[in-house]
């Protein structure tokens, strides 16, 4: 293949550049306008975390900050002595490192075995794994709050961290779906070298299927990191609490809402996940692309 | 080749990191344990938001003080989540002691066995004196003639206005004498559609409070007396509605509901630019902390024929029945709701409306309390109701209704005689469909 | 390979069979140990005049379902539902290809623009409401104020019985994050020899895409579509805080219906009803786009 290039005319690639000089105007032609947008919610959080809250509902509003407010940093962390953010960030990071690798294990044993092996009951296990998708969490609430109680496990962490070891449907039919990708002459090969399930599966599947698997995570991340309703049903104390519900207690009734200082709040603990994303992206997205499919 | 170390290292990490955290979870629960046992722990579920727990503390730590053999141990939940949270909690069994129960709730709750009957106790308490809090507020939480909970706070909804706008437009405020033609007079000459203000903030609020506000001075009722049928479908109520309905969408004096949705938390008045809107007790400390105008407030305007009248409501405290100790739980709630207790947690703090006369006399110094406050007292003693829906089972569905109506009224896609008919319509059909429960 | 048919299977089958079982075990466990209680739990419930309180339960037969299908607003809301699932699906996908294409992209900047797209997705939940009220305000918010500078008196979006649903399936878009990740993963995944060679073939873009991306992606794609179509059926938040269903019942969806019923009204055994409804027609809707997707989603790797 590689001796093949020399022997391309000059005009030839001129075009192609031509045509990519093309791809990258259109591309950020679309790209920039589309992207303000979705900067906004980013910038509308920073400027209300900068505001005096009396600014925050100034009208007309403001993007701007008339005046800048640091101490809603400080202010918003202290949570008045009585909302402790440094306990609910570290318990939150704990619950969301415990299920994403979780999530990882279990889910990656269970997507291969899915898209890759054969058994009698598999299609039947398999809807199964669907069905369980299509059941509306809202409705399940209150029944797996009683299953919980009668558990023993209110006000503690275990209600949260305990399935994931155990399978995540929407997981599993993902990591099944990329896995359902990749060639099967691989695993032909690994087999003629005498490679068992679990070696196919760690030193081929695992390999190729970087970008998916970071994907994964960052889903895991982002579902457990927000999880809100899960928290506020299972755990009462406050040194138990997670971020999603100690942000919220800066919400008043009657409008009472302090949203300079949860803006505030929400803001330092997003930049250190935004960083993550910034610097991991390129790692996930490239992941497959440079290791390729050439075996 | 570097990156597959690195990763490895991560990878390494993470697990580290999330072994011990795996330990933490499960010793975290287990230490706690220890320390309850010659002491009794009270349990609550409550809803304050941040900036006034430390009042909340305070008060407890006196408490605990004064009776050491108790230990308080609370849950907290914003105002709109502990509504959802309770229903499992109550579900499964795991209701603290004492728990929040907004004046909405208590029917219902009462009915699921979410709170308990505590008739007998309070009445039998004479040091408690129930009959020192408002009537009013009371009412709200006597299920079947048996109190079932008991107010902290209850708060009648008055007429609220900006001063600034008033002084600018060269008129005189709003005077007791008013009736609902003289605020609308003023709304239309307030409003300056070119500098984008309103005479009147344009909200319209048909349920618990809110109704007696907007057709109570026309002599309009919206539900029989024990709430088994709705009673809109009058003269009374279609003139007040067509009142509101015309100062919005014929005269531009109001800002209807699209405009209304420009302003966070929907309050074209706090926001500034709406001259009157209608004001409770409850909402004057977002007013304090938000506004950026001197306001007041005024008696709600009369009716034609000289009438006066407004809507009330509130929220309160119960008893749960999975509490093995109510007797504690007592001891708790009638020194927390008592006079002292009032003052010291909703008076002085200025935080709102205490459901006892007195508690809101004090309140009445407090920071948040506007100058002419006392229009809040005199229309707790003199005309001020407890706004249905709040006894029937359907109270929720009926409130769903007439919220919705209330916002097509306010987006003017109905017309007050449709919003009417299908408030008629559907408020009969859930009130029918509880009827033998 | 050979094909395998109903018979005595042999025994390397039988030890694969093994592995099968192994390695959905946990799986299978965590299903019996948290879903299986919950999930049939729900399904008797609906049954039952349900409120609350577990104890003392009536069984009351259909009559949820009936009261259900008696019901003019459970229909508007089934109605609304189906608007909004097409919609969303229509046009989330169909979005989030168009950028995760755009995001596959050799350009420079290109980590800076990745990392901008994610940004709605990372700031999901606690910023939302207030900037919604920044976009969509009728008078004030940027949509309508950039409509107003070339000439357009933009509607008042939320605010409509006619403009809610089109405004909640604009406002669905900017969260097709998670979606667009899934598809740039996906891209990522299609050997550059492929396109390589296709090149050497003199294939257009536009060939190249149809004939190597499309085919490549359709698993992933297969799995976008179903993906978008069950979370448009459960999606909840952007209701409960933007429009609660209205104006009227406009923008009352399903699992708005439910929420209301189980935690407003507390008739949890209605609302265990509608979950049963949701979701035999999500399983009649997946198990159709599993039978359509036999005639376009390649699998390189399939075992046939």
């Amino acid at each position: 293949m590689t001796t093949d290039k020399p022997k391309k005319s000059v005009s030839w690639l001129k075009s192609i550049e031509g045509r990519r000089a093309i791809g990258i105007i259109i591309t950020f032609a679309l790209l920039v306008p589309l992207g303000v947008a979705f900067v906004l919610p980013f910038i509308v959080m920073v400027s209300t975390a900068l505001k005096p809250l009396k600014q925050v509902f100034a009208f007309p509003p403001t993007l701007i900050p008339e005046t800048v407010q640091w101490q809603n940093f400080p202010d918003g962390w202290y949570g008045y002595g009585y909302v402790d953010f440094t306990t609910c960030t570290w318990n939150s990071l704990k619950i969301t490192i415990n299920n994403i690798i979780g999530n990882l294990v279990s889910c990656t044993l269970a997507a291969y075995a899915f898209a890759r092996l054969k058994a009698r009951g598999k299609n039947f296990f398999f809807a199964i794994v669907l069905a369980t998708m299509l059941l509306p969490n809202e409705a399940l609430v209150v029944p797996q709050y009683v299953l919980f109680s009668r558990f023993g496990w209110l006000d503690t962490h275990l209600p949260l961290m305990v399935p994931p070891w155990f399978g995540w449907p929407f997981f599993i039919f993902l990591l099944r779906q990329f896995f359902l990708t990749i060639p099967e002459e691989l695993i032909d090969a690994a087999k003629i070298d005498g490679a068992g399930h679990a070696r196919i599966l760690l030193q081929i599947f695992i390999p190729l299927s970087k970008p998916a698997l970071a994907t994964l995570a960052i889903f895991a991340f982002i579902g457990n990191w927000n999880n809100f309703f899960g928290p506020l049903l299972y755990l009462r104390t406050p040194n138990v609490q997670t971020l999603p519900v100690c942000l919220v207690q800066y919400q008043g009734a009657y409008g009472n809402t302090e949203w300079h200082l949860m803006m505030a709040v929400a803001t330092i603990t997003v930049i250190p996940v935004l960083l993550i994303f910034i610097f991991g992206q390129r790692y996930f997205v490239e992941g497959i692309a440079t290791s390729g499919v050439k075996g | 080749m570097s990156t597959k170390q690195l990763s490895r290292r991560n990878f390494l990490k993470l697990a580290a990191a999330s072994s011990t955290g795996a330990v933490v979870g499960y010793l975290g629960p287990l230490s706690n344990i220890a320390s309850a046992q010659d002491t009794v722990e009270l349990t609550f579920g409550r809803h304050w938001e941040a900036a006034f727990r430390p009042r909340q503390a305070e008060y407890d730590e006196g408490f605990m003080e004064r009776h050491p053999d108790i230990k308080i141990s609370i849950t907290y939940n914003t105002w709109a989540d502990h509504n959802n949270v309770v229903p499992a909690w109550a579900a499964a069994g795991t209701l603290p002691d004492v728990i929040y129960v907004h004046g909405s709730r208590a029917t219902p709750w009462a009915h699921e066995g979410i709170i308990i009957d505590i008739h007998d106790i309070v009445v039998a308490d004479e040091e408690f004196n129930v009959d020192g809090m408002w009537e009013e507020s009371v009412r709200l939480y006597r299920v079947n003639g048996r109190i079932h909970a008991l107010p902290y706070d209850h708060g009648p909804i008055i007429l609220g206005y900006n001063k600034d706008m008033f002084d600018a437009a060269g008129m005189d405020y709003p005077s007791e004498d008013w009736t609902m033609e003289d605020m609308a007079a003023a709304a239309i000459e307030l409003t300056d559609a070119d500098m984008g203000v309103w005479g009147w903030d344009g909200r319209l609020d048909l349920g618990n409070g809110g109704g007696g506000f907007f057709t109570g001075a026309w002599g309009g009722v919206h539900m029989n007396e024990d709430e088994t049928a709705m009673t809109m479908d009058t003269p009374e109520v279609r003139a007040a509605l067509n009142h509101w309905y015309n100062l919005t969408h014929v005269e531009g004096a109001g800002a209807s509901g699209t405009e209304m949705e420009a302003f966070p938390n929907s309050q074209p008045f706090r926001a500034g630019v709406a001259a009157m809107g209608h004001i409770a007790t409850w909402s004057t400390p977002s007013m304090r902390a938000l506004a950026n105008f001197e306001w007041d407030v005024a008696p709600t305007p009369m009716g034609p024929d000289g009438s006066r009248y407004t809507g009330a409501f509130g929220s309160g405290y119960g008893i749960t029945p999975t509490s093995d100790k109510p007797d504690t739980a007592w001891t708790y709630l009638r020194e927390y709701l008592s006079l002292d207790g009032m003052i010291f947690m909703w008076s002085l703090s200025g935080r709102g409306s205490p459901a006892r006369p007195e508690g809101l006399e004090v309140w009445l110094n407090s920071d948040p309390a506007p100058p002419s406050g006392r229009y809040f007292l005199e229309a707790m003693f003199d005309y001020a109701v407890t706004g249905p829906p709040f006894q029937s089972l359907a109270a929720a569905q009926v409130s769903n209704i007439l919220t919705r109506e209330a916002d097509l009224l306010r987006l003017g896609e109905t017309t007050v005689d449709d919003a009417i008919a299908a408030i008629t319509e559907e408020g009969n059909a859930a009130l029918d469909s509880v009827a033998d429960m | 390979m050979f094909r395998r048919i109903m018979r005595p299977i042999s025994p390397s089958a039988r030890r694969e069979e093994r592995i099968f079982y192994l390695f959905i075990l946990p799986w299978l466990i965590g299903l019996i140990l948290f879903n299986a209680g919950p999930v049939f739990g729900m399904l008797g419930l609906s049954f039952t005049d349900w409120r609350i309180s577990l104890d003392d339960l009536q069984f009351i037969g259909l009559d949820n379902y009936s009261k259900l299908f008696a019901d003019p607003i459970f229909w508007t809301s089934v109605g609304n539902t189906l608007y909004i699932v097409v919609g969303r699906v229509v046009f989330g996908v169909s979005f989030a290809l168009l950028l995760a294409i755009l995001l596959n992209q050799k350009v420079p900047g290109i980590a800076f623009f990745r990392a901008v797209y994610y940004l709605p997705t990372v700031t999901a939940g606690v910023a939302v409401a207030l900037v919604w009220i920044w976009i969509f305000n009728p008078r004030l918010g940027i949509l309508n104020h950039t409509l107003k500078q070339i000439g357009i008196t933009g509607p008042p979006w939320i605010h409509s019985s006619t403009w809610v649903k089109p405004s909640l399936i604009l406002m669905s878009m900017f969260s097709v994050g998670p979606i667009m990740i899934i598809l740039l993963a996906g891209l990522q995944g299609v050997p550059k020899e492929l396109y390589e060679s296709a090149e050497i073939d003199g294939a257009g873009n536009w060939a190249k895409f149809r004939n190597v991306t499309l085919p490549m992606l359709s698993p992933v794609l297969f799995f976008v579509i179903i993906i978008s179509v069950v979370s448009s059926f459960q999606n909840f938040t952007e209701i409960r805080v933007m429009t609660e269903g209205g104006p009227g019942e406009s923008s009352n969806v399903m699992i708005w219906y439910l929420w209301k019923h189980a935690f407003i009204f507390l008739n949890l055994g209605v609302a265990a009803a509608v979950a049963w409804i949701m979701f035999v027609i999500l399983m009649a809707l997946t198990g159709l786009q599993f039978r359509l997707g036999r005639r376009w989603v390649y699998y390189e790797g399939e075992a046939r």
